[in-house]
């Protein structure tokens, strides 16, 4: 199979479905990571133009990754941050909040034993990288590396922010009580 | 096994899919920018396979074909004879529309499909959909189409009850409009319900305006066009003359198309609905109808030419000749374009209970 690499390769050689078959590859998986983050319905006003935005950088893709998944969650995250930034200042939502608004699997469960929204209340502590870093590896499934691509950052850095991340996780009170619960 | 913090984090990955329509705008506004930038060899504007709006997808036909003619005064109703059937003008503001073959299989069709129409069992349609994906897999959805309007979307069986549970309502007041229109279309109001199909989707049209009001509208649609655009960064964006003759007749049969397919994939359970989706169908001038066989079983092959779809490619879609029920839709290729794989449905009527519980 054509790799993501040389998809990108034709498509800067005036090959333009080259480039629709590219999205149509990660398509499903950036459109969970924005759900994740924003919500089903800003969601699906962002893919498209993460999509715009991946075609018009294309040509700062490093082809010596043939996997181009990172490098697509790294344009989701910047379109992400401008839809955060260009938020009503009256309504400030820090991301971690926002988190997979609009799906709530556990809503009728009983509020005091709302895992969810401890789990959230935790990841909102996080200083922003580090949880970054964390939700690409715990729900995008990357490897630290390929987190770090998405980043932009080199792979060591982010190897300190998620154990940082996780430690700050493990200690924190509500998620050692919940993990007490889940391992008796 | 010992459950750890990235575990529980984990536990927060599921996320509902986003729905169809929202990949196929995204491919339609990569399509768009690509197309602007003008250096891209690109067969589809929106997607490798197929343009968005050539699919059974509520997606506009703006931007997506050439405008013809433009007459600057030629913005005038028409009034269109439609033959014997007792149907009143039909709702074209262009400068021509052809008129409906009444009479036609599909008519009978719908006459039969409607004699049919009587209490329905359960309380919801599901409608399982089974498409190819671009990387050859086959790719199925679950959709619940409840007769109170919800629709809930998903990719497992498992999810599908999940989804209920939580009353993860995906509908849209489009589908509702879709789904009112084709009901009205099987009570023999078929012009008005022409029209409401087509503006179930917002457009710019101004059908059912006169000309001074059907220009304004347009005008309107054109500077939201434009100052989006501009935002965008295409600084010399301007607005658009409105389509007129059989340009305007390209937008507004793609539209009726589309939206009366959406309607049938939704309503496909319900006898009326599919009565009228037929009806409205048969007022397309560019629909061929042919019979065929599918698996064995009598169907009418429905085509739609590519005067529908701004000239090339079209789209099959296939019916049961008995009941009007879908059994699938391919798209057709226009010159240079690969094959496309088809579309299969799977219709039942169910009841939101059992689909909740699992039990289907």
């Amino acid at each position: 199979m054509t790799s993501d690499a040389e998809l990108i390769g034709k498509s800067l050689d005036g090959d333009g479905e080259a480039f629709v078959e590219l999205i149509c590859r990660h398509e499903r998986a950036i459109g969970a990571y924005l759900t994740r983050r924003v919500g089903r319905e800003a969601a699906e006003d962002l893919l498209g133009e993460v999509w715009v935005a991946a075609f018009e950088s294309r040509s700062t893709y490093d082809r010596a990754y043939p996997e181009a998944r990172p490098w697509l969650y790294g344009v989701a995250l910047n379109k992400m941050r401008r839809h955060w930034r260009s938020r009503p200042a009256e309504d400030p939502v820090p991301d971690a909040t926002s988190l997979a608004n609009g799906w709530d699997p556990w809503s009728a469960v009983d509020a005091r034993v709302d895992t969810q929204s401890v789990l959230r209340s935790v990841l909102a502590r996080l200083q922003p990288e580090e949880r970054e870093v964390l939700t690409l590896v715990a729900w995008e499934d990357l490897t630290v590396a390929d987190a770090a691509r998405a980043l932009g950052m080199p792979a060591g850095t982010a190897r300190r922010l998620l154990h940082q991340a996780r430690t700050a996780l493990r200690t924190a009170p509500e998620v050692a009580a919940l993990l007490t619960n889940a391992n008796v | 096994m010992i459950m750890d913090e990235m575990d529980l984090v984990g536990q927060l990955k599921e996320v509902p899919p986003l729905r169809p329509e929202a990949y196929e705008r995204a491919r339609t506004m990569l399509g768009t920018a690509m197309a602007q930038t003008g250096t891209m060899r690109v067969a589809a504007p929106a997607r490798k396979e197929k343009p968005g709006w050539v699919r059974n997808f509520r997606l506009g036909l703006m931007g997506k074909v050439g405008i013809g003619a433009v007459g600057a005064a030629a913005v005038a109703a028409v009034v269109v004879s439609v033959g014997t059937s007792g149907v009143s003008p039909a709702p074209s503001s262009g400068t021509t529309a052809e008129a409906p073959p009444v009479g036609s299989k599909l008519v009978s069709l719908a006459a039969d499909v409607k004699a049919t129409d009587g209490t329905l069992p359960g309380d919801a349609s599901l409608v399982i959909r089974n498409r190819t994906a671009p990387d050859g897999k086959p790719y199925i959805t679950y959709n619940l189409y409840t007769d109170k309007g919800a629709e809930y979307v998903s990719e497992t069986k498992a999810e599908l009850s999940a989804a209920v549970a939580h009353d993860d309502n995906l509908a849209d007041p489009v589908d509702a409009k879709e789904i009112a229109a084709a009901r009205d279309a099987a009570k023999g109001d078929l012009n008005k319900a022409r029209q409401d199909m087509v503006n179930a989707v917002p457009n710019g049209w101004g059908l059912g305006l006169g000309p001074a009001e059907a220009q304004a509208a347009w005008d309107k649609s054109e500077a939201e066009r434009v100052r989006i655009l501009k935002m965008k960064g295409v600084a010399d964006a301007q607005p658009r003359p409105r389509p007129t003759g059989k340009g305007m007749d390209g937008y507004i049969n793609n539209s009726l198309w589309v939206n009366s397919l959406n309607a049938l994939t939704r309503g496909a359970a319900n006898a009326q609905v599919r009565a009228g989706v037929l009806r409205l169908i048969s007022t397309i001038p560019d629909v061929t109808v042919e019979e065929t066989t599918s698996d064995g079983q009598a169907a009418l092959a429905l085509t739609a030419g590519p005067a529908i779809f701004g000239g090339t490619g079209g789209q099959v879609l296939t019916i049961n000749a008995k009941t009007g029920l879908p059994i699938s839709s391919v798209a057709k290729p226009g010159p240079g374009e690969k094959p496309m794989p088809a579309d299969t449905y799977k219709s039942a009527r169910v009841t939101v209970a059992d689909i909740k519980a699992g039990k289907f």
